[in-house]
């Protein structure tokens, strides 16, 4: 079975601003509050966004900067909302998405399971990739999705993985939906019981 | 060659819709039904004149649900070539057609959240069998169709009978023109904007949607060009070994055909890429008509879309 090398694995680069948009909506987690303030302050020197045009929603967590918040608080927006956790975020992000119009851009920074959760929103209102910018910071956990209870498992770090919901031992895959924002994790000793492979440490 | 099965058809039926317009309906001429196609599909359709082969693109109007014809709207075109002066003047009911099978470069977007039409003139024909599509669904549409006054408008009455309050039909002779500005500054997440009409009216939407920021993803249009005429002049195919010359009113992709060899084509109207041709050798300029060459492949010389460029010069060579 092939584990890596698979084409839907996403692939990130740097936040850049994207002058042909007329709106902007920065999202953000944890550590991607210093990409989300850079990004800021190239839009405002690329002369093609106003203050009125940015939009901006962080959550926050351990891993950011002690002063994370407050600076995110300060940035030169004209909307900024701070969450204490992700739910409370996407429910925000959906609904400003209800409201917002085209010649919208998307940005996204922080980890890869955060980014998938807002791009999968993103994708309901059919913002496409040429309208979506998403830099990857943070932990490199997965969010994996079992394919034979469907259960979703949360902040998986190793190669295989016990399953949240069936309890089957889970080989993770490269293999990534966009749709339900979780790379696929298939049963690891299906053809001979209780042989696996050892427990490492991989997305960190 | 591309279209290696044509379809036999036969007229019929023949109705002017406006002082320009006619609609055709082809009929399967070994009865049957036709193959299927969405909304937005093309014919090409071959007319084999007294002295030479027409190969025009027709967007296909009827419901996509009716196969047993299809029907086509050709609009007379007085300084053309003459493939739409021969529908208009010598294609009667009973005339047998050969015509190509469906192809469709102007899809609506599946996952779109509210469609916009914008037609000018002809460029209603796609959105006709598209619009037929959309009524089966249950995404938002609307038509905005711009004409140059009441007696142009084809298709008025059955577009208002079927789709109601979502058609709107503007005027040139009432100084009634869309206002795309307002249309497409404030839309909702997911619109798309689709445009089929005059180059400059495609200029318009296009450049319009841009400027509101909408993504290119968003932002469809079609435009057949028929090809320009131009000075006569010499091409060699290196594959062939034949030598051809262009004449002013033909293309080179006509000329190429009418030599005995078969280059590859699908929309014979510059956007869809299939007749891509390399150039081996140039001496002069080629005169790029196309809507797909990217302006650094039009400026490298090394690549050509026969069916509606030129050349001028007097070597060119071609891997064909």
């Amino acid at each position: 079975m092939l584990i890596t090398g698979i084409k839907s694995k996403p692939v990130y680069a740097p936040l850049a601003a994207d002058v042909g948009g007329r709106y902007h909506v920065l999202v953000g987690h944890g550590v991607g509050a210093e990409q989300l303030l850079r990004l800021v302050d190239e839009l405002r020197a690329s002369g093609g966004s106003s203050r009125a045009s940015r939009r901006m929603l962080y959550a926050t967590d351990l891993s950011a900067a002690p002063n994370a918040m407050a600076t995110v608080r300060e940035a030169d927006v004209a909307h900024v909302r701070v969450f204490e956790n992700i739910p409370a975020l996407l429910e925000d992000f959906r609904t400003l998405l209800e409201t917002s119009r085209m010649g919208t851009r998307l940005y996204v920074a922080g980890p890869e399971a955060f980014m998938g959760l807002v791009m999968r929103i993103a994708n309901e209102f059919n913002l496409n990739r040429d309208e979506i910018r998403a830099e990857e910071c943070g932990s490199r956990a997965r969010r994996v999705h079992c394919i034979h209870c469907r259960a979703a498992t949360e902040s998986v770090t190793t190669n295989i993985v016990e399953c949240s919901g069936c309890r089957r031992w889970l080989v993770v895959r490269d293999h990534y939906s966009r749709r339900l924002a979780a790379y696929m994790g298939v049963m690891v000793d299906a053809e001979m019981p209780g042989e696996r492979p050892a427990v490492k440490d991989v997305f960190v | 060659m591309s279209h290696a099965n044509t379809i036999l058809v036969r007229v019929s039926a023949i109705e002017p819709l406006t002082p320009l317009i006619k609609r055709f309906a082809l009929s399967p001429a070994a009865g049957g039904f036709l193959p299927a196609f969405s909304g937005g599909s093309h014919i090409i359709v071959v007319m084999r004149g007294a002295t030479r082969v027409h190969r025009n693109p027709y967007s296909l109007l009827s419901p996509p649900n009716l196969l047993d014809s299809y029907q086509i709207g050709v609009r007379r075109m007085e300084v053309s070539r003459g493939g739409s002066m021969f529908m208009h003047d010598h294609v009667r009911i009973g005339s047998e057609l050969e015509i190509t099978h469906p192809v469709n470069l102007f899809n609506l977007d599946k996952l779109a959240r509210k469609h916009i039409l914008i037609a000018g003139g002809i460029g209603i024909t796609p959105f006709m069998a598209q619009m037929e599509d959309l009524r089966a669904g249950s995404v938002p549409y609307e038509l905005h169709y711009s004409v140059r006054g009441p007696e142009h408008s084809a298709f008025r009455d059955r577009l208002l009978e079927r789709h109601g309050a979502r058609i709107r039909i503007y005027h040139d002779s009432a100084n009634d023109f869309i206002d795309v500005e307002g249309l497409l500054g404030n839309q909702p997440l997911g619109t798309h904007v689709y445009v089929c009409g005059p180059a400059g009216m495609i200029e318009k939407v296009v450049g319009t949607a841009r400027i509101a920021g909408w993504s290119g993803s968003h932002i469809h249009w079609e435009q057949f060009s028929a090809p320009p005429v131009g000075d006569a002049f010499d091409v060699f195919l290196a594959k062939s070994g034949v030598s051809v010359r262009v004449p002013p009113d033909q293309s080179l992709l006509e000329a190429i055909e009418a030599a005995g060899v078969d280059a590859p084509y699908l929309c014979r109207g510059g956007v869809c890429g299939e007749c891509r041709t390399k150039v081996l050798e140039v001496d002069g300029v080629l005169v790029h008509n196309d809507h797909f060459l990217s302006s650094e492949e039009k400026e490298s010389g090394r690549a050509i879309m026969p069916c509606v460029s030129r050349a001028q010069c007097t070597k060119l060579v071609l891997d064909l």
